[in-house]
């Protein structure tokens, strides 16, 4: 998974090396943010109550038009928590007191679109988008020190957002993206049934040569 | 050139907040990295015994060794477990005037396959613990429950409560209750006691009545 993250990481530095941000109109363009996320319904009352800032998405789209572009997105958000030490039933008869974690990294990889409504003028320039493909989910629970659940899958994933695009100046077309996205994750693991979360995230766009 | 210099510095930026991934185990304490796991026979009635007699010593469990110690943590441990069995209210005895419980503790630091299996811990219990030693020679064990299976390359401290006072008429010594710690830092003097007590606390109908 590690290496997984690495290799998108190194993959976008070289695309960004590789191409001067030179403001031409180019049809295709790529966003690098980070991400803070908040884990939604169960996702956030049975596994991970805190936010986290541990997560990054970019996306490669090719304009289509003006209005309308269409590419690939990509991202990372690690989850995190440790609860209390608790006694847990494992069944009829046996008892564990435990500090329970749980350590989540969900790798979204989608086909997402995004319209601009105001065709990419303006100084603050709003966007929707949406996406859809698959996540892979690297979900570990411990019991102290000891892993008691643990597995790597792939889920469903479909994406909705909502954001402005902010050029550096009037003819750039580089500039500051700020938005929001809801993710719908249905996983269905070990009794847990969704790792749907809002990610906000703040990051920079450009056109690539 | 200035734009593509600032932003890689923004996408290198995005990547070093974003890419970290935080550790479970090592975010733990040592007390944080204990887990205290007991079970028990679902058909016992604990209210049912009112004595127990604990061994003097611990036994020390490596590979298919198994001696017997008593060190400062081992003296600390078995003190412990006193102090909680008169707690639940049971009458410590000695091993001779029939005790209606027997208690072992066992400190366990390998089974021979190097990896800590509790059905392999049961399965060589009369290993560990002659039946002779509680006055029933030839008796053999019986576990009437088993834990998940766990295994791991590091120790564990197993505290055992054997049915002694129906021993004769069911010609075998059943294992009524188990307590065992895992972890960091098990085998230390000045925690023993609040380790047992967690054993304890979460096993309620351990209690007898005075």
């Amino acid at each position: 998974m590690k290496q997984f993250r690495i290799i998108i990481g190194a993959a976008l530095l070289l695309v960004i090396g590789s191409t001067a941000a030179s403001a031409q109109s180019g049809q295709l363009k790529l966003d690098l943010n980070y991400n803070y996320s908040l884990p939604l319904g169960s996702f956030k009352s049975d596994l991970i109550n805190q936010g986290s800032g541990r997560g990054f998405s970019g996306s490669l789209q090719y304009g289509i038009n003006n209005k309308w572009a269409a590419g690939l997105g990509v991202g990372f958000q690690d989850y995190y928590q440790k609860y209390p030490r608790a006694v847990y039933q494992l069944d009829k008869t046996q008892s564990v007191s435990a500090v329970l974690t749980n350590s989540i990294q969900v790798t979204p990889i989608m086909a997402k679109g995004t319209f601009m409504p105001m065709g990419g003028k303006g100084a603050v320039q709003p966007y929707i988008s949406v996406g859809a493909g698959a996540s892979l989910v690297d979900f570990k629970q411990y019991l102290g020190e000891f892993t008691s659940n643990s597995k790597t899958s792939a889920s469903f994933v479909a994406q909705g957002g909502v954001g402005v695009n902010i050029p550096f100046g009037r003819l750039s077309a580089s500039g500051i993206k700020i938005g929001a996205d809801y993710n719908y994750v249905p996983y269905k693991n070990f009794g847990y049934n969704n790792l749907s979360s809002v990610n906000f995230h703040a990051g920079v766009f450009f056109p690539l040569r | 050139m200035k734009k593509t210099g600032a932003l890689l510095a923004a996408a290198a930026l995005i990547l070093s907040l974003g890419a970290c991934q935080k550790d479970a185990v090592s975010n733990l304490s040592t007390e944080e990295s204990r887990i205290y796991i007991t079970d028990h026979d679902s058909t016992v009635n604990f209210s049912s015994y009112k004595t127990y007699s604990i061994s003097d010593s611990v036994a020390v469990i490596d590979g298919n060794q198994s001696t017997k110690q008593l060190d400062e943590a081992d003296a600390a441990y078995i003190t412990a477990v006193k102090k909680y069995m008169d707690g639940m209210g049971y009458t410590q005895v000695t091993k001779n005037d029939n005790p209606d419980l027997g208690v072992d503790v066992s400190h366990i630091i390998k089974t021979s396959t190097g990896l800590i299996s509790y059905p392999d811990y049961w399965g060589y219990y009369d290993y560990y613990y002659d039946p002779y030693y509680w006055g029933y020679g030839g008796y053999d064990y019986y576990v009437p429950y088993a834990y998940d299976v766990y295994t791991v390359r590091e120790g564990a401290l197993s505290i055992d409560l054997l049915d002694l006072k129906n021993a004769a008429s069911t010609n075998k010594i059943k294992l009524v209750w188990t307590g065992v710690i895992r972890g960091e830092g098990i085998f230390n003097t000045s925690t023993a006691d609040s380790q047992v007590k967690a054993l304890f606390d979460q096993s309620p109908y351990l209690k007898t009545n005075d």
